[in-house]
C-alpha cells in the first residue's frame, strides 16, 4: 500500500499552532515530551531511594508533598502523543518496522548514532529544563526569553556538527 | 472588560488531566502528518534540502503566539495563570546547543522520537531509550558534579518575556515576527530548491504548488490582520482618555481633605524627587490594578507622572472610577503649587487668587501659613492582588 503524502508544512504548522494554543487555554501550559521519562525516573527513585529522590535537584519538585510524580498533565499529554502518533502512522499507511537511514551507513552505525544522540538530548533537555517541544515550541510561542535563546542554540548546535555526521543520511 | 475565562477551570483534577490525552493526541497526530516521525526528513533541515522543520515550527509558534497574546489583550486570558518556562540563560544556551548536536546525530528530537517510535521505527526506539538514559545521567550527576550544579542554577530563574525585555507590546513583537517569517519562508523555499538539486529530499514530501503558496500567504496575511486589529486602538481592550485636573485644584482638594480621592504616583523613578503628599507610589502595572480593584467604586483617581504625558487609563483598569490626570505632571505641580506667586495682579480677584496660591505654596513647601499641622490624608494602601502562579510545567 502506498503511504499517504505528508501534509503541506504550513498547513501542518497552523494546525500544530492551534493544538499548542489549545494546550495553553485549557491546561495553562504548553506541550512537552520529556515529562514522561523525567517523572518516571522520579517514580522509580521514590521507590528505590526516597530520601535521595526528595533531595535531588531535578526530582525533588516532582515528589514534593507526597504527590504521585506521574499524576501530571504533561505526562498524560505524552500518552496522548503516543496514541496520536500511532493512529496517524497507521491511518497514513506509514506503520513499518524499519530503520530510517541513508544508503551509506550500516544499521548498527545508524543505531549507534541514534543512541548517542538520544543520550546527549536527554542530558541537554534536563539541563535546559525542556526540549524542542517544551522550550522551543511552547516557550517560543509564550515569548519566553530563555526559550528563544534555547531555540537559536538548538539550530546553532545542529548546523555546527551536521557536516560531520552527514554519512548517516547521504 | 471581559472576565478572563482562560485557562479553563475544571471541577475535578481528573477531568483536567483527561484533556491532556486529547491535546496530546492532536500533537502526536500533527507531528506524524508533518513527516516528523521520519528521522531522515527532520535531518533535512540541517542539510537545507528539506526545511519542513523550520516551516512547521515557526508557523505553529506564530499562530499560538498571536492567539495567546491576542486573547490576552482582549482580557480573555489570565496570563498570570499561564506557565511560561523561567529563564536560566547559561543552562538554556548550553542545553540548547547540546540538544542541537544530539538532534542531528539521532535525526529526532525528544517529541518526534516518540512519534517515530510508535510508527515502528527502530531508530526512534533507540533514540527514546537514549533520551531516558541521558535524563538519568543528568539527574544522577547534577548534585555531585560541582560545575554542572552551578550551570544548572545560574541565572535569574525568573519568568522573562521577550517583549518586556524589548519594551514593546507582545502583539507588536508578534507582528514583526510574522513579517519576518514571511520573508524567511520565501527564503527557505529558495534555499530548499538550491540544495534539493544536490540531494533529493525524503519521498512523499509534497512539492510546493502555487495553490499552497497562495494559501500560505493568505493565512499569514490573516494572521497579520488579526494581530493588527487586536493590537490597534478602537477594538476592545484599549486605553481610554482621562479628564485633566489643574495642579491648584488638586492642591485645594488635598488641603480640604476631600474624601474619595486617590492620588496615584505613576512615575518610573518615584525616588528621584519628592512626590505629592499623600500620593501612593504605583509600583508595577499589576500592583496598580490590584490597588484599583480594592479601591471603592466612584473614587476620583488622580494620576501623575513626571511631565503629564500619561493621559489615558489603560484598558485593564477597572471602569468604575473617575480617572483624572494631573496637568503637567509633577513638573506642573512644582511650577504652580510649590513655586510661590510673586506678582500682585491688579484686580481684586487676581490678588485674591495670588494670595491663595501663595498660601497653598507655603502649605506644601512646609512654611505653614495656615495650620501647619495639616497633613494630607494618606490613602489606605491595599496590597496588590498579584502573585499567584501555577505550579506545573516542564517539557
Amino acid at each position: 500500500m502506498k503511504a499517504r503524502e505528508y501534509w503541506n508544512p504550513y498547513v501542518a504548522g497552523v494546525i500544530l499552532g492551534l493544538v499548542l494554543l489549545a494546550a495553553y487555554l485549557v491546561a495553562g501550559n504548553g506541550l512537552g515530551a520529556t515529562a514522561l521519562p523525567k517523572r518516571s525516573l522520579a517514580l522509580v527513585g521514590n521507590q528505590v531511594a526516597p530520601e535521595w529522590t526528595a533531595q535531588n535537584t531535578v526530582l525533588k519538585s516532582y515528589v514534593a508533598d507526597g504527590a504521585s510524580p506521574l499524576r501530571n498533565w504533561l505526562v498524560v499529554e505524552v500518552v496522548g502523543v503516543i496514541l496520536g502518533g500511532f493512529l496517524g502512522a497507521l491511518s497514513a499507511g506509514r506503520l513499518a518496522k524499519k530503520v530510517e537511514k541513508g544508503p551509506n551507513i550500516s544499521v548498527r552505525g545508524r543505531l549507534t548514532y541514534a543512541m548517542a544522540g538520544g543520550v546527549i538530548m536527554g542530558f541537554a533537555a534536563s539541563l535546559a529544563r525542556g526540549c524542542t517541544s517544551g522550550q522551543a515550541l511552547s516557550g517560543g510561542a509564550g515569548l519566553g526569553t530563555g526559550s528563544w535563546i534555547f531555540m537559536l542554540m538548538v539550530f546553532a548546535g545542529g548546523y555546527s556538527v551536521a557536516h560531520l555526521v552527514r554519512r548517516q543520511w547521504t | 472588560m471581559i472576565d478572563p475565562i482562560f485557562p479553563l477551570t475544571f471541577p475535578t483534577d481528573d477531568l483536567r488531566l483527561l484533556t491532556g490525552i486529547l491535546i496530546g493526541f492532536g500533537f502526536g497526530f500533527v507531528l506524524e502528518r508533518a513527516g516528523f516521525g521520519n528521522a531522515r526528513k527532520l535531518a533535512g533541515q540541517f542539510y537545507l534540502n528539506d526545511m519542513t522543520v523550520f516551516k512547521v515550527m515557526f508557523t505553529a509558534i506564530l499562530v499560538a503566539m498571536v492567539g495567546l497574546y491576542g486573547l490576552a489583550s482582549l482580557g480573555m486570558v489570565d496570563m498570570s495563570m499561564i506557565w511560561i518556562s523561567p529563564t536560566f540563560i547559561p543552562a538554556q544556551a548550553v542545553g540548547g546547543f547540546l540538544l542541537g548536536i544530539g538532534f542531528i546525530m539521532s535525526g529526532l528530537c525528544p517529541g518526534t522520537s516518540v512519534v517515530s517510535m510508535v510508527s515502528g521505527r527502530i531508530d526512534g526506539w533507540v533514540t527514546f531509550v537514549g533520551i531516558f538514559l541521558g535524563i538519568a545521567l543528568f539527574t544522577l550527576t547534577v548534585d555531585w558534579v560541582p560545575g554542572l550544579h552551578t550551570l544548572y542554577l545560574a541565572g535569574s530563574g525568573e519568568v522573562s518575556l521577550l517583549h518586556e525585555v524589548m519594551g514593546v507590546p507582545a502583539l507588536v513583537l508578534a507582528l514583526v515576527m510574522v513579517a519576518g517569517a514571511v520573508l524567511a519562508f520565501v527564503g527557505a523555499e529558495k534555499v530548499e530548491r538550491i540544495f534539493q538539486a544536490k540531494r533529493s529530499p525524503v519521498e512523499l514530501t509534497p512539492p510546493s504548488r502555487p495553490r499552497i503558496k497562495l494559501a500560505m500567504g493568505g493565512s499569514l496575511a490573516v494572521l497579520a490582520i488579526v494581530t493588527l486589529t487586536a493590537g490597534s486602538p478602537g477594538s476592545a481592550g484599549t486605553v481610554s482618555p482621562m479628564v485633566s485636573m489643574a495642579p491648584l485644584s488638586l492642591a485645594e482638594s488635598i488641603i480640604e481633605r476631600e474624601p474619595g480621592v486617590l492620588i496615584l504616583d505613576l512615575r518610573i523613578e518615584p525616588e528621584a524627587e519628592k512626590g505629592i503628599p499623600g500620593a501612593v507610589a504605583a509600583g508595577d502595572p499589576v500592583m496598580v490594578i490590584g490597588l484599583l480593584n480594592s479601591t471603592p467604586e466612584g473614587t476620583v483617581v488622580v494620576t501623575y507622572d513626571e511631565s503629564g504625558a500619561f493621559k489615558e487609563a489603560p484598558a485593564e483598569w477597572p471602569k468604575t472610577m473617575d480617572y483624572r490626570f494631573l496637568e503637567g505632571g509633577l513638573a506642573g505641580w512644582r511650577d504652580e503649587v510649590l513655586t510661590p506667586a510673586a506678582v500682585w495682579g491688579s484686580s481684586l480677584a487676581e490678588r485674591e487668587r495670588v494670595l491663595r496660591q501663595s498660601q497653598i505654596s507655603a502649605f506644601f513647601s512646609g512654611a505653614g501659613v495656615q495650620s501647619s499641622s495639616v497633613t494630607a490624608p494618606p490613602p489606605a494602601m491595599p496590597t496588590g492582588g498579584a502573585g499567584k502562579k501555577p505550579k506545573s510545567g516542564g517539557c
